[in-house]
This record gives structure tokens, C-alpha cells and sequence, in this order.
């Protein structure tokens, strides 16, 4: 009985490490291939069989006046809306979290649970939804294609992850907290910047992260609301591919684009396994 | 603010979570109560009954609905918690997880700009009285749930010259030896700094080795206020009676038969209340097992019993009989021989409380 426990156990991870990394490995092998390597019959060892060149990973740093597609201002321009976005999506979501979960607020039949909930439903509307309102918006202001713009519409689709996980992780640090700090002297912003926000740290990192992954991966808004002047990683990621399609930058280009969030998920797992997350509340 | 240590008076106060309400439910209902400084108090009821609101009235964590708090004669009702110079410690511990344990003895002293040789000799006085000198270096979060308390307690003592230390059940989760000790050192801190100290608890031993003073309460009332002695021997109500000393007061149906007697079943009970006015009215007859003696044969005073149980708990024995359908527990010496079946038990006139409507006479 163990002993197939055991061979199942290790069946699974085995079976679900290779479905994980494959792929991976794939883009890895393929990003190095030509034409000629990607569409011809292999000899002798699949994947590694190959005359390596680096030809798909130049393209994606020419120019496209010599014939490639420059993603580098893309990316630069994916980190600095994401990473602004996710900021300030972060401080203030933090703010209406720590409000929501400590005071109590009525306005007719709305209570706090209604507001947490309304912030919420930002996301589970369909985004089809909200991309005529936000193209009008931005056209209306005048930050239609423009990296400003993208980071006023990405506070938007952000910060409800923010309040969603911090509301949650607020709720679980005991209001004695607060006061102990109201009664050792602090005033209530000291209480909270200088005693219940270093608790939070772990939520703060974990929201952190999903606004990261949640920015760094939105095709659709940077699609529709961006035309010439300002691109951003997906989108030219995506316009990357013509009638061959070109396996190899693609797989450059997914690998450089996925870089950002396994360094993330590495330092996130860092945090995680120190036991910040589990020990900060008892 | 440098307010030190003073008497506080809660003038009138009660309190309902729902003001807005018609019908508002009134955790505290209305109280006037005065402590003096440099006392030890204990605050004693059942869980819910409002204890902890009293508390977090006086730290200003909760404003009274009405009345008003002053210390020292000067109104603090509508001074915030952190201009109240008043120290809390809750049930639970509750410590400041990113910093070490000297970090979090400091941070009430830090807070009010204590200059840093002050803070240094205070730690160190705290930190040796609660056994935390080795830990000081430590992350907070890496102590023990007892060592954790302690840091709590710490904070709450690190000040000097605070009104009043507040404590909230602060014992619960630490082992009983320390228990023990602690309890004696806060006695000691009280004695030595004259600081006022409150201590909730819903353990009634807790409260009489602890405190001076004791105020019951049941159901946002305070029932009795008094030395650990006139609780034990004169409730003042039944709930008192039942609350406090175990096993609890023996409390029985009873008719007023005359001035100075009542009727249980048809034993007559002579008491030293006046019972002039209550005559044949239902009132209570209660009295401590503790003070019910074996009588040899029958004579004024007795009642007569069927043993149905005998318990020996090692330093005496408890017996249960039944007298008609009422049952009478009386604590007995353990060397004293009990008879078998029947016997006869005899109530102290003197150690004999009536309750018409649950009230003391």
C-alpha cells in the first residue's frame, strides 16, 4: 500500500514537473533554432540536434528598419507602467483595506462588506465591459497611447487585488494590535505605519505580487488603448508573428518575458518559506 | 502629558454597542465607581457580562455612551487613548512581531520620548522582574505564547508613572507555576511603584489572592464591590453566592416564618436577618458549605439529610445529601468519621444569608 503511495507520489511530481518545465525547455531549445533547424526532420537526439544560432534572439533587439522588431523599449515600458501601477495600487489599496477592516462604515443599506465587495467586482466584470468607458475616459483626458494613461487604467484593474488581499490579511491581525500601539503612546498613524504595517509586510508582498502578475500579463487593455507611440511587451509580442510563423523569436521572446516573474515567484518563495507569512499573526 | 499616577473616578458611566437602536441592549448599565491610587483591583464575572467594556472605557478605546471619567478630578473622557497615560494588557499576547524583545519593552517609552539612558534602566528593571534579561536580544516572534505575555505585561509595566495598569485576563495562557509568581511579583510591583492595578479574570482564586478589592459583575451590573472576606461570607445577592467560593452557596426555596426564621420544608431555620417585614413571603435561605457543621443528633437549627455522596478532595471532604428533593452540599473535616444514611447538619444562625428577590436582607 505505501509502497504504491509512494511510486504515485513521485509518478505525480514527476509527471507534473516535466508538464511544467517542458515547455520551458521547448522555448529554451527552439529560441536557438533557424528555419531550417525548427522545420526539418530530426537525425539523431530531438530538441538538441541542432546548429545553434542566435539569430531569434537578435531580431528581438534590431531595429525594424534592419529587419526586426525591437522589444526593448516595449519591455522597458511593461516594467515602468506595471511597476508604477502595481505601486501606487498598492499603497493606496493598502489605506482603503486597513480603513475597511477597522471602521466600521454605513451609508444607507452599504456597509463595509458592500464597498470590499464593490471593489472586487471591478474584476469579475468581463474587461470587454470597461474598455469602451476607459477609451472614451482616456481619449477625454487626452492620455489615450500614452504610458501615463495605461497606468491610471492598470490602478484601476489592480487595486481591487490589492484591497481584495489585504482586507483579508488586515481582518486577520488582531485590532489588539492597534490598540496596544493606541495605548503605548502612538497616535493612530503611527499606529499603523509604525506597528501594523511592518506586521503586514508578508500581505503586503503577497498583494504585491499578484499586481505584478496581474500588470505584467494584461494583453487587452495595453492592445486597445495603445497604437503607435507607446507599446507594451504583449502586445508586440504578439505582433511579432507574420505568415511564417517565427518559432524562434516567439520562444525569445516568451522566455525574456516570463524572466520577470520567476525572479518575483523567487523572491515571493524566499519570503514564504522564511515563515513570515504563517508566524506573523500569533 | 506627564500625568502620574492618579485616582480615577467613573462618574454615571454606561455603555450599549448600539446607540442608534431603539431598543439599544446596555452592556454597561449605568455606575459610578472610584479608584483610588496605588490599590489592586479585580474585576470578576462571567465571560460577556462586561468587563472587558469597563476596561477599554477607561483606556479610551471605547467612549462611554454616558457619563464621564476623570482622573484625578480632571475629565479624560474625551482625551484619546494615547493621551491617557494608561497601560493595557490583554487576554491574549499581542507583541510587535518585527521587532526584539527589548524593541517591544521600549516602544511605550520610545513613543512618549523617554530619553534613551531612562529607557535602558527601565528595560533592564522589567526585563529582570519578568525573567526576560536572557531574551532581549531576540526577535519577539520567536518566543513562546508565555514568554510572548510577558513581553505584554512588560510594556504595560515599563512605565512608571502611568494611571493605572489594566489588565485583561493576563494570565490565561501562562503555566500555572509562573502564574504563581507573577501574580506575586505584581503585587510586589504595586506595593513598591504604588501603581493602581485592575485585573480582569473570570477566575474567582485569581481575584482573592490578587486583589484588594473585588467587584463583581454579572450582565453589565456591578453586583458587589468588597474585600475578598464579605463576598465569601455576605453575598450580597445569590449570582455572588452561586460565583464566588466553591463549591457554591448552598441556596434554597424558603418561607418566612417569623421575625428571625425561615421555613424549608418543614425544618425551621433561624437567622440572624431581620425578617420582620417579609413575613410569609418566598425569600432564599443561603449559606456556605463551608460553615454547615455535623451535628451528632438532632437540635434547633438542624436539618436532617440523606447522604447520597461523599467526595474527598484530600485536605476534606465534600458530602451531597438531599433533604426532600433539595440538595445540600457541606464541607466536612477530612478525619471527622460521617455516618452512614441519615445525619443531621447544623446551620450557624449567624452564617445565614436571606435573599428576598435574589438581594440580600
Amino acid at each position: 500500500m505505501s509502497k504504491l503511495y509512494t511510486f504515485l507520489k513521485y509518478f505525480f511530481i514527476t509527471f507534473w514537473t516535466v508538464f511544467v518545465v517542458a515547455p520551458f525547455l521547448w522555448a529554451v531549445s527552439t529560441s536557438f533554432k533557424d528555419f531550417q533547424s525548427v522545420n526539418s526532420k530530426v537525425t539523431y537526439i530531438p530538441w538538441l540536434d541542432f546548429e545553434p544560432t542566435l539569430e531569434g534572439w537578435r531580431v528581438l533587439v534590431k531595429s525594424p528598419a534592419k529587419g526586426g522588431v525591437d522589444i526593448v523599449e516595449p519591455y522597458f515600458n511593461s516594467i515602468f507602467v506595471t511597476c508604477t501601477a502595481s505601486l501606487i495600487s498598492i499603497v493606496l489599496g493598502t489605506l482603503a483595506a486597513y480603513a475597511l477592516s477597522r471602521f466600521t462604515f454605513k451609508a444607507g443599506f452599504v456597509r463595509n462588506n458592500d464597498i470590499t465587495f464593490f471593489f472586487i467586482s471591478q474584476r469579475i466584470m468581463p474587461p470587454i465591459v470597461l474598455s469602451i468607458p476607459f477609451f472614451i475616459f482616456l481619449s477625454t483626458i487626452g492620455l489615450l497611447d500614452s504610458l501615463l494613461g495605461l497606468v491610471v487604467v492598470y490602478i484601476v484593474l489592480l487595486m481591487p487585488i490589492a484591497v481584495w488581499i489585504m482586507v483579508d490579511f488586515f481582518n486577520r491581525v488582531p485590532k489588539e494590535l492597534d490598540e496596544t500601539a493606541l495605548i503605548d503612546g502612538c497616535n493612530p498613524y503611527q499606529a499603523f505605519y509604525k506597528v501594523v504595517l511592518p506586521n503586514s509586510i508578508p500581505g503586503l508582498i503577497v498583494a504585491g505580487m499578484f499586481c505584478i502578475i496581474f500588470g505584467w500579463i494584461d494583453f487587452f487593455f495595453a492592445f486597445i488603448l495603445t497604437f503607435t507611440e507607446v507599446q507594451l511587451l504583449p502586445v508586440k509580442v504578439v505582433a511579432l508573428n507574420s505568415s511564417i510563423t517565427p518559432w524562434w523569436s516567439l520562444s525569445a521572446s516568451a522566455l525574456v518575458s516570463v524572466a520577470p516573474l520567476i525572479i518575483v515567484a523567487f523572491i515571493v518563495e524566499r519570503y514564504l518559506s522564511k515563515g513570515n507569512l504563517s508566524g506573523a499573526l500569533k | 502629558m506627564e500625568e502620574q499616577m492618579a485616582k480615577i473616578d467613573l462618574s454615571n458611566i454606561s455603555h450599549t454597542y448600539n446607540p442608534l437602536d431603539p431598543k439599544p441592549t446596555y452592556a454597561l448599565n449605568p455606575f459610578s465607581m472610584t479608584w483610588e491610587n496605588g490599590k489592586r483591583y479585580a474585576i470578576l464575572g462571567p465571560s460577556g457580562c462586561g468587563k472587558t467594556t469597563m476596561l477599554n472605557i477607561v483606556s479610551g478605546l471605547v467612549r462611554p455612551s454616558k457619563g464621564e471619567i476623570l482622573f484625578d478630578e480632571t475629565p479624560v473622557t474625551d482625551l484619546k487613548t494615547e493621551d491617557r497615560n494608561i497601560a493595557q494588557v490583554f487576554q491574549f499576547p499581542v507583541i510587535y512581531n518585527t521587532m526584539t524583545v527589548y524593541d517591544n519593552l521600549a516602544f511605550p517609552l520610545r513613543c512618549r520620548e523617554f530619553t534613551k539612558e531612562k529607557i535602558e534602566e527601565r528595560v533592564k528593571a522589567v526585563s529582570d522582574t519578568l525573567n526576560l534579561s536572557s531574551f532581549l536580544n531576540s526577535p519577539a516572534r520567536k518566543l513562546t505564547a508565555d514568554q510572548k505575555q510577558l513581553i505584554s505585561l512588560g510594556r504595560g509595566l515599563v512605565r512608571e508613572d502611568v494611571a493605572a495598569v489594566l489588565m485583561d485576563e493576563p494570565l490565561t495562557v501562562i503555566d500555572p507555576d509562573l502564574k504563581f509568581r507573577l501574580r506575586r511579583n505584581l503585587k510586589e510591583i504595586n506595593e513598591q511603584y504604588k501603581t493602581t492595578l485592575v485585573y480582569v479574570t473570570h477566575d474567582q482564586n485569581e481575584a482573592m489572592t490578587f486583589a484588594e478589592n473585588i467587584i463583581v459583575m454579572d450582565q453589565g451590573e456591578i453586583v458587589q464591590v468588597g474585600l475578598p472576606k464579605d463576598l465569601f461570607e455576605k453575598p450580597k445577592t445569590t449570582f455572588v453566592g452561586y460565583f464566588i467560593g466553591s463549591p457554591a452557596m448552598n441556596i434554597f426555596h424558603s418561607t418566612v416564618s417569623s421575625d428571625h426564621e425561615v421555613k424549608i420544608n418543614d425544618t425551621t431555620i433561624r437567622t440572624n436577618s431581620n425578617l420582620g417585614n417579609l413575613k410569609d413571603k418566598n425569600v432564599k435561605l443561603g449559606i456556605r458549605s463551608e460553615f454547615i457543621e455535623l451535628a451528632e443528633k438532632e437540635k434547633s437549627n438542624t436539618v436532617k439529610i440523606k447522604l447520597t455522596r461523599v467526595e474527598d478532595f484530600g485536605n476534606f471532604k465534600l458530602l451531597t445529601g438531599k433533604m426532600g428533593d433539595l440538595v445540600i452540599k457541606s464541607k466536612v473535616e477530612r478525619e471527622k468519621p460521617i455516618p452512614d444514611g441519615e445525619l443531621n447538619l447544623y446551620f450557624p444562625p449567624e452564617k445565614c444569608c436571606v435573599y428576598s428577590d435574589e438581594k440580600l436582607v
